[in-house]
Parts: C-alpha cells; sequence; structure tokens
C-alpha cells in the first residue's frame, strides 16, 4: 500500500468512517467493481489550489469571450464598458449604443450561458460515470438526448404556430422530451429481471434512445421542410444566447449542480461496486436515483436552449480525472468550473474560427473531443 | 437530351409528367406544358391549378410513383438509388438542381422546352424573363446601388451570399449582401454572427423565414440588441415567404423582383406574413 500527500492508506473496514468524515480527507482504496481490492489507493480531499486553478480557467474563458468578437470592439474599450457598470471605480466608458449592445446584450448573456451549460454538461457526465461504473457514461446515456430531439422536432412539426410566443416552445418541449425519455429508460430498466442495476438501466436507455430517435426519425421523414431548422438544433449552438435563457436554465443548473456536488462522497461509495456499497450501509439504488434525476433535470434544461452538444461531459470528467485523481468528491465540483470553461472556449472558437460566420458548437467539441476520446481509451487501456 | 443527370433518352413528347420541384413546376406551366402534367410535388404551389401530389421527391422508392404511370419525371436532387430505380423502370428523368444565376434557370427552361416538345416557348418565356429583369432593375438600380442587406433564413442567422440565386437577385440592383463577409465559412449558405449583423447594421433585412419560424418585423427587432439597427429604426424590416427566397422559377423571380423594387422605392408594406406560397 502507498501513502499519498502524507496521509496513511487505509486498510478495508474503515472506508464507511473515512467517506462520513468532514471533506473526505483521507484516501480511499479504489475496488474495481466485483473484484477484489486492487490496492490502490488515491487523494480525495478537494484542496484549494485545485479551486483556484479551476476559477482562474473560467476567468480567463470568459474574459477572453468577451474582449473577442467579430464586431471588432477593442478589447480596452470592453474592459472599460464592463468596469463602468461597477459601482465606485467611476470608469467611463464611451463606446456607442451598438456596441453597448453588443456586449450586454450579446456576448455578456452567450458567455454566462456557455459557463452554465458547459458545467451542466461536464458535473452531469462525471455523475454519470460515477453511479454507472462506466468510464465512457456521459449525459446522453439514458435517452436524454433522443427525447430532446423527439420534443424539439414534435414543436417545429406540430407547434410553429407557437413559435411567436413570448415562450419559445422548443426549449420547453426539448426539455420535457428528455425528461419523457428517462422516465421511460428507468421504468424499463426497472422491470428487467436485472431490477435496479446499472446495466439494466443502461440497456433501457439503449432501448428508449433507438425508439425516441426512430420517431424522430419519421416525423422529420414526413416534414422534410422542418429537416433544416431540426438539424440546426441538433448540432447545438448559442448563436442565439439572450438573457432570457440564462434565467431559463439558472434555477436548474444551480440546484442540479447543488444536489451532484453534495452527493459527490457518496459517488465515491458507490465506485466499490453496488453490493460493497449496501454493506457500507449505503442504498446503491436510491443514490443512482437522486443523482440521475439531478442531472437529467440540469441536462434537460441545458440542452433544451443549446442543442445537443456532445463530449463535454465526456471530455471535461477525463480531464479532470487526470489532472486532480479518481475521487468524485474531486471531480464532481471540478468538472463545473472545467466544464464552464470549456465550453466557454468552445464557443468562442466557434464563432471566431470562421468569423463573421459561424461553426455549429456541437461540431467544435466532437472536433475536440474525439481525438481526446481516443487518448483516454488508450490511457485506459495502459492502465489496464 | 442531356441532363444534369447525364443523357436522358426521351423518345417521344412526354405526356405524363411528374415534377417533384416547385421551380420546375412553374417552368413547365410558364412554356405551355401544363396539360402534359399529371402530379406534382407537394411544394409545388404556383400555379394553384397544378395537381399536387403528396410526394416530396424523398420517396425512398420509385414503385410509389408507379399509379400516376409518369413517363417522365423532374427532379431538383436525387436521393439514394431513386433515378437509377427510374430508370429500370423505363422511366425518364429529369434533374434540375437549384440555379445559382438567371442563366442558370434560362438554360433549365431550354432543357424542359426541349424535353416537353416546347422549345419555342421555353425561349420566349426566358427572353421575356430577362427583358422584365432589366427594366425592373433599370428602375430602381439606383436606389439600390451599395444598399447593404441581410437575408435572413432562420432565426439562428443562416444566411445566404450574392454567390445565391437569391443573392443573384439582389446585385441586379447592385445591393450589397453582409453575408459575404462569410463566404470562407460556407460557400453559398453561413450562419452568421449576431454581432457581427449588429455591426453592419444593413440598410434592409429581408426575413425569409416567416413561414418555417414565423418570424416578424416585431419578433425581429425583440431580440436582444436588434432594435437598434437602422433597418428596425427606419422600418425597412421585410417579411417575405421562405419559398420565394429558395426557389429559381420564373414566378419567384418575378414575385420577388416586384416586392424589392417596392421596397427600393419606398411602396412596400409590410403584409401579414401568410403561408402562402410563391
Amino acid at each position: 500500500m502507498q501513502e499519498l500527500d502524507g496521509e496513511p492508506a487505509l486498510r478495508s473496514p474503515e472506508l464507511p468512517a473515512v467517506l462520513g468524515a468532514a471533506g473526505g480527507e483521507r484516501p480511499v482504496r479504489l475496488f474495481e467493481v466485483g473484484d477484489a481490492p486492487t490496492g490502490l489507493v488515491f487523494p480525495t480531499r478537494l484542496r484549494p489550489f485545485h479551486l483556484a486553478i479551476g476559477a482562474l480557467f473560467v476567468l480567463v474563458a470568459a474574459t477572453g469571450a468577451l474582449l473577442v468578437g467579430p464586431a471588432d470592439i477593442p478589447p480596452g474599450a470592453v474592459l472599460a464598458q464592463v468596469a463602468s457598470r461597477i459601482p465606485l471605480l467611476g470608469v467611463h466608458s464611451s463606446l456607442s449604443a451598438t456596441d453597448i449592445a453588443v456586449i450586454w446584450q450579446l456576448r455578456m448573456p452567450r458567455v454566462v450561458l456557455g459557463g452554465l451549460v458547459g458545467a451542466m454538461l461536464a458535473v452531469a457526465g462525471a455523475s454519470y460515470q460515477g453511479v454507472f461504473h462506466n468510464d465512457l457514461a456521459d449525459p446522453y446515456l439514458l435517452g436524454v438526448a433522443s427525447g430532446a430531439g423527439l420534443g424539439a422536432t414534435i414543436a417545429v412539426v406540430y407547434l410553429p404556430h407557437l413559435a411567436g410566443l413570448p415562450i419559445d416552445p422548443l426549449p420547453l418541449a426539448a426539455f420535457v422530451g428528455a425528461v419523457t425519455a428517462v422516465v421511460a429508460t428507468f421504468a424499463l430498466g426497472r422491470s428487467g429481471r436485472g431490477g435496479r442495476g446499472a446495466t439494466s438501466l443502461i440497456l433501457g436507455g439503449v432501448a428508449v434512445g433507438a425508439f425516441f430517435t426512430a420517431a424522430q426519425t419519421f416525423l422529420q421523414q414526413q416534414n422534410t421542410p422542418v429537416l433544416a431548422e431540426v438539424y440546426t438544433w441538433i448540432l447545438g449552438g448559442l448563436s442565439t444566447a439572450g438573457w432570457q435563457q440564462v434565467l431559463l436554465v439558472l434555477p436548474y443548473v444551480v440546484i442540479a449542480g447543488a444536489a451532484l456536488i453534495g452527493a459527490r462522497r457518496l459517488l465515491d461509495v458507490l465506485s466499490v461496486g453496488d453490493d460493497e456499497a449496501s454493506s457500507l450501509g449505503v442504498r446503491a439504488d436510491l443514490v443512482r436515483l437522486v443523482v440521475v434525476v439531478a442531472a437529467t433535470l440540469g441536462t434537460a434544461a441545458a440542452v433544451s436552449v443549446s442543442g445537443l452538444i456532445g463530449f463535454v461531459g465526456i471530455i471535461v470528467p477525463h480531464t479532470v480525472r487526470l489532472l486532480a485523481g479518481p475521487s468524485y468528491q474531486r471531480i464532481v465540483p471540478l468538472s463545473v468550473l472545467y466544464g464552464a470553461g470549456f465550453l466557454i472556449l468552445a464557443d468562442l472558437l466557434a464563432r471566431t474560427v470562421v468569423s463573421p460566420g459561424e461553426i455549429p458548437l456541437g461540431v467544435v467539441t466532437a472536433f475536440l473531443g474525439a481525438p481526446f476520446f481516443l487518448v483516454v481509451l488508450r490511457r485506459s487501456r495502459r492502465l489496464a | 437530351m442531356t441532363s444534369a443527370d447525364g443523357v436522358v433518352p426521351i423518345a417521344r413528347r412526354p405526356g405524363r409528367i411528374l415534377c417533384l420541384t416547385a421551380s420546375g413546376t412553374q417552368m413547365l406551366y410558364a412554356i405551355g406544358a401544363g396539360k402534359q402534367v399529371v402530379g406534382v410535388d407537394k411544394y409545388s404551389t404556383y400555379p394553384a391549378s397544378a395537381p399536387r401530389t403528396k410526394f416530396t421527391g424523398y420517396e425512398s422508392s420509385a414503385e410509389d410513383y408507379l399509379p400516376l404511370k409518369p413517363d417522365l419525371v423532374i427532379l431538383s436532387f436525387s436521393t439514394g438509388t431513386l433515378i437509377s430505380q427510374l430508370r429500370k423502370l423505363d422511366i425518364p428523368t429529369l434533374l434540375l438542381p437549384p440555379a445559382t444565376t438567371v442563366q442558370g434557370t434560362l438554360a433549365q427552361l431550354d432543357e424542359l422546352g426541349q424535353a416537353t416538345g416546347h422549345l419555342q416557348a421555353a425561349r420566349r418565356v426566358g427572353a421575356k424573363l430577362v427583358e422584365f429583369l432589366h427594366h425592373e432593375a433599370q428602375q430602381a438600380h439606383g436606389r439600390g446601388k451599395g444598399k447593404s442587406y441581410y437575408i435572413e433564413l432562420d432565426p439562428t442567422y443562416y444566411s445566404a451570399t450574392s454567390k445565391t440565386f437569391i443573392g443573384a437577385m439582389f446585385s441586379l440592383f447592385g445591393m450589397r449582401d453582409i453575408a459575404d463577409a462569410a463566404n470562407k465559412a460556407s460557400a453559398g449558405y453561413p450562419q452568421l454572427s449576431a454581432e457581427y449583423i449588429l455591426r453592419a447594421d444593413p440598410n434592409y433585412v429581408f426575413l425569409a423565414d416567416t413561414v418555417c419560424c414565423h418570424q416578424t418585423a416585431k419578433s425581429f427587432a425583440a431580440r436582444p440588441g436588434f432594435a437598434g439597427l437602422r433597418a428596425v429604426k427606419a422600418h425597412d424590416v421585410i417579411p417575405m415567404n421562405d419559398s420565394v427566397a429558395s426557389e429559381w422559377g420564373p414566378h419567384s423571380m418575378e414575385t420577388f423582383v416586384r416586392l424589392l423594387v417596392s421596397v427600393l422605392e419606398g411602396r412596400f408594406h409590410a403584409p401579414a406574413p401568410t403561408a402562402a406560397s410563391g
């Protein structure tokens, strides 16, 4: 057994006590599911410098995204404009009304929305990986994407007359579709012989995903003029971001994010396997339910305003894992920060690479995500 | 004869034409071949008397068309093996891909005239069309020259450059397309950044997403930061039928040019957007 961070390694029976300890300060043994203990240990405590680096990353990404754009406003003028809104600083800004609108009505909400969506997708991905013991689990594992896609298609095909209303039916329909798909997955997963296990849920997600995707494809095929609109939504993006969308998604991200951060220690317990977790007094099925409900609601809200942005839920948690170790007590909160920073930067690329044109954000994240995926696969093979 | 899908053997004058492109339908009726048409796709809304079917051109099997007993099928795009299936059934096809210039439309008019036995009429229609465009352009060119415009294809800011058919119409009047700056994003239909549209501050905005996405001058102005655009302030946000922006037939062309001239001459008054065709 090795020692990390100068703290003693554990000998197995102490696990519940450690996990119950404030701050999860000691290392935890890592077991492979269903196997004998591997003997690996890792630190779990989230250190201030981890948070500081994450916060700095978000700050740098957000500042960069705020300063750069096709409107070519000098960066100094943007900073002065932002500073002029901070009381007591006494900074004066002399930008035109158009430039002020660009900064406060377009760039700022876009940066904030990108941060919220990225944080939500990343923390949901990390949590899914925790409860399903699967490194490749992402927020769309249980049918959120196909459900949201079907909901969006229904809105485009059947509710176009509502498009002019103050509340846009598309995000609402996407949200309802996503939640419906996950509820169906749970119903299907629990009806299986395997009962409440992770595998039956994942299989349920595969079946529900296929069914919802088929329904969506059928609807699109029957209504070919909507193809472009649905396709645009599926590719994901923040091109129409405004404060309204920020307000729409904010409560979900805050509540779901808080719930998942609150459950981070239990995710470490689940990493030893359902049976082992039960023997330690943790109800794996209940934890899984709470985590999945929080992650699903948050993800559904995020995709309802941003469309389907892939890979964030995989890239970010794995990067955090590489940087800060495998404990969910670190991965979950840090995924919030790195997810926010990552999506803000990806969106900056989406709107600047072919400026003044845009690339769909989902294309950018997939472009970065696919090679990263390969790296993760190679690394996990080496570890195995 | 030769078409975009290769050499097409049309042995005799077709009498049962199935046309699966709205622009093709407009051309057939313009050259006097309407009586030979037995079916048009569900999106061919002009002329209203054309025998509309439920077909879209996206059908996966040529068998679907057999009840109409067509002896010529006209398409604007080819999906899967539809064309080869039709050929196997000894049904000739004509492929009329989207034109990007007026010359492209004239060439397709000729092609249809040749295939349907109305070549002289097709050439007359083409000449009349050119005359109409020259006349209108002469009338209003002075008002349009140098004026910038943004044409919106959907509310996520997809637009069309001057290299597209609709862009070519604006070019006739010397107008400047703000989407041209984004040519590297997409050859013809780039997605623009909202802040670029604000910065470019076009003289005119044309909304070609009134049917698909129910956009109006009011909903456009309500977008974050857009109330300050000079086109919004001057009431120069023009709602138009989506299909007019995507079709290259003579009727769509005339409809759009008349709209543009009325806008440039200040005679345009925004109608309520409808689902009517172009």
